[in-house]
């Protein structure tokens, strides 16, 4: 009875992020892209991983991913099927709109789309459901700017919720590349509406930022403009990595819930941000050539605001509500102890003043299947109060677009807005709110 | 007897002959079977203790001076010689002497043939009457009334019957002599001489008069440890002195042959030729009065009824009621007090080294040292190099008791099996291998070689070759030593190769330190109904079957391990701090004590109130342990002592888990209660939901810590020596010892030693198990307060004030509880434990916050 962990993959970002997730899963269990174990690789001894929290096995033995893979269009999907891959998935958990307009970007039509298919896509869910013992959550790829991700998202995220009131739900969020205009011009609607149901429904969200993904690529990769397959690549690697401790447990963070209760203390501040050092070529093709890896170097390098997954502004006041690290390799305890003195000492990381420090760390061994090069790397999961200046700025997009109205029309087509416009403002009180409770996270205050 | 002194007294070779045997023939018939044959008898005597090359001799010399055929008795032993010396010599000289007279005392004196001799090569003659007693003894001619040469010739006559052992014409036996009683027989007769020998002779017979003295009790000596129950150390002893006592036969016929055929042999070279041999008898007889000395005194003092109990007991248990039993049962009575075995090695060697400026003794005793030691070596060689014992006689340095069987390991705290089962006897160690290490080396050697064999089919003997076998050979300690690197190497490889000790460790450290937490976390998430319960009502067979379940689960990491099967679920009835603190208030960790706990733990007589309490209190998640069945010999490494060890640290380690999950439950709880993650329009309830959270996250992030702290930096690195060390351990002894220092350190480490560091952390942990209840609790009420303030109830506010002094009381509390801790663990962490140093920086940099904050 593992705490099984249901994934949902919702639109183009959504697909490829989750497909690139399962790729990285096969090579660390040692897995084919039919789902067999692989034969050619070299017996590994102490492998001890439990391939059952994200796969399940078919009768013929073959592992499946718990995975439902949803889009309103084809491309990627049917990109998906062609490749290599195509027969690790269940046939059934594969959902693509049959007349594969999609969602053209706009979150109405994708939240209306997810209406309409409700009975089926809560079909596929219970089944998926029904095929695990003890359900532990699901966990929900998708990008906050386009169509089907978010509004198609949105309305699964109030599903899960009403459906499954006490599974946990996190969410792989990608957030719009903020300082480059987009070509989707009605992204801060999408966002902004995304932003209510991720906070209202989620219970943890970790936020990926397309712009910073592109600067870490590109810093890893040394190229111009690093392509969506190699920043995916990263966020694969993010989630792989995130879940060491449940696929090869250890002493601790077995489950979810021991993961993320410590990360998110309090309720709506559910948004974390994430670091990893570093990317080699193990992980992202041409990467850099590996850079010493100590557990000290690691942890430092965690902390450093340019190694985040998410490009915040960070003021005078934000600091962290708390860490969780992820150390991968042979790490010694007492290097752990060592580093984490030392972050004190410096001063490298500032906390809420109201609560716990909780900076934890979570040692795991890596997959013997993976050839490594570099001895330890790292993974830094953290809720820091600057999330909120993303939100800040997404407000700010919101406001200036509905100042002047702008393409409101598209959402004007579908129900939840022909009355009126009252799902904006309430999504942007919601959203105002959060930024509130986060600046005020960082004062003393937020108890008294 | 009857006897006359001669005329011709002068002629020192025709001592006149008492008993008037002037015809050989006459004799013979009339005094039939006892008196008679001189050193026909002497010869058979020889013949029979060992043909040795002098008795040959003599058989050749004694055939040409005599001209009579052997008797017919002539396998009767030497207990008549006396008499048939004295014939002899009446014989020799009958043809010079004229006095004949008849015998006159043979109708009284009856010698008999016993039905049983008292050891195998002992006489079954009883001893001759004693003179004293025998009525109508003619009286002899006074000394006095004779010539200085007459009492010379006749004393030296005397002489030579005494020193065979027989009294003489005017050398009698004291009164008090009993020949009957084996204490006056082992302290050896004494003499009463008669009156008017001259003084210059009497000095010099006095003298010999002590070798005849110590030949004798020599010769008792010999025929009582001969016995059966002596041993065979004892055994060997008497056929070394037999050795001796036969030159010393040598030395007196060639003495009487002297006398006999030299004039000039006289009194003083009689005195100066035995000199030797009065030297090595008086040895000898040193050597017997200390063992039997020895004898009494443990007789008289040993209070051994409870060691004879036993043997009894045990000697009744092996021969499974046999009738045999019942038999050595008196025997087993008095062989307690025989000086034997290593006992007597340890005398001898100590008497060795107590003369070792006397040459002749050192070698006398060196001698005896070495050929009594033979067969005890023999059994050291069989113990050390194939871990047999062959004692039939209880004589060997090591005791086994068969009635402890391997099988008792599974139920026994004790380890009787390794402990008890085969034990030193300290008590009679010889001295060349009695200091502490060596001794436990050979104990160890035969140890291992026995639980190897037991282990089954495996041929674990050493071959047996170039083994000393006597106890002074310079190579016992290096045949010590190999047999015991042999013995510890067979073994280790028996239990790290063959029986995969490094496995089942594993699968321990699986099964208690959790390292691999997600069956456990099944098994917490299957049995959690019945674990919620009070212990006393937790059905152990169906947690049994729950555990089972969560163990095989396909998939699973445990699925793989091939030692579930022999996991089993138990609950104990004592809370784990309770319990600890009192194992801590008895003195640190004494295995004893804590089988000592154990036992009490399973005896409910103990009255405590606290007791009861905290049985009354105790969920069974509390009272949940596992047991794990260790197959022999692993059990010897892995033994219930270490288990119960491990137990501790898992009762422990699950706590933390336990009180983590239910954090996590009430996380989760907030988490998806509107009433809770929504907004409140009440600002205090607002406020007061947010502390509660944070309350929360506070207890999690200490809790996490902990159970970072003892997993992360306690047991895995303690794990990981423990594991280095294994393949670098040379004995098995060691291997027992790391083993036992890893739990140790663990379990110091982990805080579970230490009464007062115990205190605190459970009232922490008691607060963090109650706020997380009352959290998850609060969720059914606070809908309805909630939608009340948003209503701005008056009532509300009264309710609001209340949660928030109750929140205020946790919180407190946990902040005092916590701050003892810290405090203990800075002052632990600089006097006893460092590793407490680390967890203590940890929860400072966690807890720092608030610390600045006042909070």
């Amino acid at each position: 009875m593992p705490r099984e962990i249901i994934t949902l993959q919702a639109g183009q970002c959504g697909n490829q992020i989750g497909s690139k997730f399962w790729e990285q899963l096969c090579l660390e269990h040692g897995l084919s892209p039919d789902g067999n174990l692989r034969t050619d690789l070299p017996t590994v001894g102490g492998t001890a991983d439990r391939k059952d929290v994200f796969f399940y096995q078919s009768d013929d033995t073959r592992y499946i991913p718990r995975a439902l893979l949803i889009d309103l269009e084809p491309r990627v999907i049917n990109g998906i099927l062609n490749g290599p891959y195509a027969k690790m998935y269940n046939p059934e958990n594969i959902y693509v709109s049959s007349d594969g307009s999609g969602a053209g970007n706009i979150w109405a039509s994708g939240y209306r789309a997810g209406e309409t298919l409700a009975d089926e896509l809560m079909d596929m869910l219970d089944r998926e459901a029904d095929g695990s013992d003890s359900l532990e959550g699901f966990m929900l790829l998708h990008s906050i700017a386009g169509g089907t991700g978010s509004g198609l998202g949105s309305y699964l995220l109030e599903r899960l919720s009403d459906r499954f009131p006490k599974k946990v739900v996190q969410t792989y969020s990608v957030f719009p590349a903020s300082q480059q205009v987009s070509e989707v011009v009605v992204q801060p609607y999408n966002s902004l509406l995304s932003l209510k149901r991720l906070t209202q429904f989620a219970d943890a969200v970790t936020v990926l930022d397309n712009a910073a993904l592109s600067r870490l690529a590109a810093d890893s990769l040394r190229v111009q403009s690093p392509t969506f397959d190699q920043t995916n690549q990263l966020v694969a690697t993010v989630m792989s990595a995130s879940t060491t401790t449940l696929r090869y447990p250890g002493y601790m963070h077995n489950d979810l819930v021991s993961l993320l209760a410590s990360l998110v203390p309090t309720p709506r501040c559910h948004y974390l941000m994430t670091s990893y050092t570093p990317f080699t070529a193990d992980l992202v093709d041409q990467a850099k050539s590996v850079r010493k890896t100590t557990v000290l170097d690691v942890m430092r390098r965690l902390l450093q605001p340019k190694n985040r997954m998410v490009s915040t502004q960070q003021s005078a006041n934000s600091c962290f509500i708390s860490i969780l690290n992820i150390i991968q390799g042979e790490a010694d305890p007492t290097d752990v102890h060592k580093s984490l003195l030392r972050i004190r000492e410096r001063g490298l990381a500032s906390f809420i003043p109201w609560g716990p420090a909780s900076i934890q760390v979570a040692l795991t061994k890596k997959s013997p299947y993976l050839q490594s090069s570099n001895r330890v790397s790292g993974l830094m999961l953290a809720n820091h109060t600057s999330i909120a200046s993303l939100f800040k700025r997404i407000l700010d997009q919101y406001d200036r677009l509905r100042k002047r109205n702008a393409f409101l029309e598209p959402y004007k087509k579908h129900p939840m807005f022909t009355d009126g416009l009252e799902e904006f403002d309430d999504a942007r009180e919601v959203v105002g709110d959060l930024i509130n409770e986060y600046r005020l996270a960082e004062t003393a205050e937020y108890l008294a | 007897m009857t006897s006359q002194a001669t005329e011709n007294g002068t002629q020192r070779r025709s001592v006149p002959s008492r008993e008037v045997l002037s015809q050989t023939d006459r004799v013979v018939n009339a005094i039939s079977q006892h008196h008679h044959r001189s050193r026909s008898v002497k010869l058979t005597a020889l013949d029979q203790q060992s043909r040795a090359s002098e008795g040959e001799k003599m058989v050749s010399r004694a055939s040409s001076t005599r001209h009579r055929e052997r008797s017919p008795l002539r396998a009767q032993p030497e207990k008549q010689q006396g008499e048939n010396v004295r014939a002899a010599s009446t014989e020799s000289s009958s043809t010079t002497s004229a006095i004949h007279q008849q015998p006159k005392m043979v109708s009284n004196s009856e010698v008999t043939l016993l039905s049983t001799a008292l050891s195998p090569l002992a006489l079954r003659v009883s001893p001759p009457p004693l003179s004293h007693q025998v009525q109508g003894l003619k009286k002899t001619m006074f000394l006095d009334k004779m010539g200085i040469d007459v009492q010379h010739a006749v004393i030296m006559e005397d002489l030579l019957y005494v020193l065979l052992g027989s009294e003489g014409q005017y050398i009698r036996f004291h009164e008090r002599y009993n020949p009957f009683a084996e204490a006056d027989r082992l302290s050896g007769p004494e003499f009463r001489l008669a009156k008017g020998l001259d003084p210059s002779l009497r000095d010099l017979t006095k003298n010999l008069l002590k070798l005849a003295t110590h030949r004798s009790s020599v010769e008792a000596f010999i025929e009582i440890q001969s016995k059966t129950e002596y041993g065979v150390v004892n055994h060997a002893l008497c056929a070394a002195i037999r050795h001796i006592m036969k030159e010393y036969l040598a030395l007196m016929s060639d003495m009487e042959y002297k006398m006999l055929t030299s004039p000039s042999f006289t009194l003083n070279t009689f005195h100066i030729e035995t000199m030797d041999m009065a030297r090595k008898l008086t040895e000898l007889n040193y050597i017997v009065q200390q063992i039997s000395r020895k004898e009494e005194s443990v007789a008289e003092y040993a209070d051994e009824l409870g060691t004879d109990f036993d043997k009894i007991m045990e000697t009744l248990k092996a021969n499974d009621g046999n009738l045999n039993a019942l038999n050595n049962i008196g025997i087993s009575k008095t062989t307690s007090m025989i000086t034997k075995g290593g006992d007597v090695i340890k005398l001898l060697t100590d008497r060795l080294y107590s003369v070792s400026g006397d040459p002749a003794a050192r070698e006398l005793l060196t001698y005896l040292v070495r050929e009594a030691s033979r067969p005890y070596m023999k059994m050291l060689n069989m113990w050390l190099h194939r871990g047999i014992i062959a004692d039939p006689f209880n004589e060997f340095l090591i005791k086994e008791q068969k009635s402890i069987r391997r099988e008792r390991l599974d139920e026994d705290y004790t380890d009787e099996y390794w402990d008890k089962r085969y034990t030193l006897r300290k008590d009679d160690l010889p001295p060349q291998i009695g200091d502490s290490r060596t001794c436990d080396k050979i104990l160890l050697a035969g140890k291992f070689l026995n639980v190897v064999r037991e282990c089954g089919g495996v041929d674990v003997s050493n071959e047996i070759k170039d083994a000393p076998e006597t106890i002074d050979d310079p190579r016992l300690l290096s045949n010590i030593n190999t047999a015991y690197a042999h013995a510890n190497g067979y073994l280790l490889s028996l239990l790290i190769n063959t029986h995969k000790l490094s496995e089942r460790l594993t699968s321990l450290k699986h099964y208690f330190f959790l390292d691999q937490a997600d069956f456990f976390t099944n098994f917490m998430d299957v049995a959690s109904h019945e674990l919620r319960k009070p212990a006393k009502n937790v059905s152990t067979s169906k947690l049994q079957s729950l555990l089972d379940l969560a163990l095989r689960q396909p998939g699973s990491i445990t699925a793989t391990d091939p030692f579930k099967e022999d996991i089993s679920v138990q609950l104990n009835e004592v809370g784990l701090t309770e319990w600890l603190m009192r194992i801590v208030s008895v003195s640190g960790l004494d295995p004893r004590d804590i089988a000592a706990m154990q036992l009490s733990t399973t005896t409910p007589a103990t009255d405590k109130s606290s007791e009861r309490d905290d049985k009354k209190g105790i969920t069974g998640i509390q009272a949940l342990q596992f047991d794990f069945r260790m197959p022999f010999p692993l059990s010897l490494v892995i033994s219930r002592k270490t288990i119960l060890r491990y137990q501790l640290l898992f009762r422990h380690l699950v706590a933390l888990k336990h009180i983590e999950q239910l954090l996590g439950v009430a996380w989760l709880d907030q988490a998806k209660t509107a009433a809770w993650a929504r907004r409140s329009k009440s600002v205090p309830l607002q406020k007061w939901k947010s502390k509660v959270w944070n309350l929360r996250a506070k207890m999690l992030v200490f809790i996490q810590q902990v159970l970072y702290f003892s997993t992360t930096e306690v047991v895995e690195p303690n794990w990981c020596l423990l594991m280095a060390g294994i393949s670098d351990v040379n004995t098995v002894d060691a291997l027992m010892q790391n083993h036992v220092d890893f739990l140790d350190t663990c379990l110091k480490e982990c805080m579970l030693t230490n009464s007062k560091l115990l205190r605190v952390m459970a009232k922490l942990m008691s607060a963090c198990r109650l706020f997380a209840t009352y959290t998850t609790q609060l969720s059914k009420t606070l809908p309805g307060i909630d939608s009340e303030t948003a209503d701005a109830d008056s009532g509300a506010v009264d309710k609001v004030t209340r949660l928030e002094s109750i929140l205020l009381q946790y919180e407190q509390n946990f902040d005092h509880h916590l701050k003892i801790l810290m405090d203990a663990l800075n002052y632990y962490a600089a006097t006893e434990t460092v590793v407490l140093l680390s967890l203590c920086a940890r929860l400072e940099v966690c807890m720092i916050s608030e610390a600045r904050n006042g909070l």
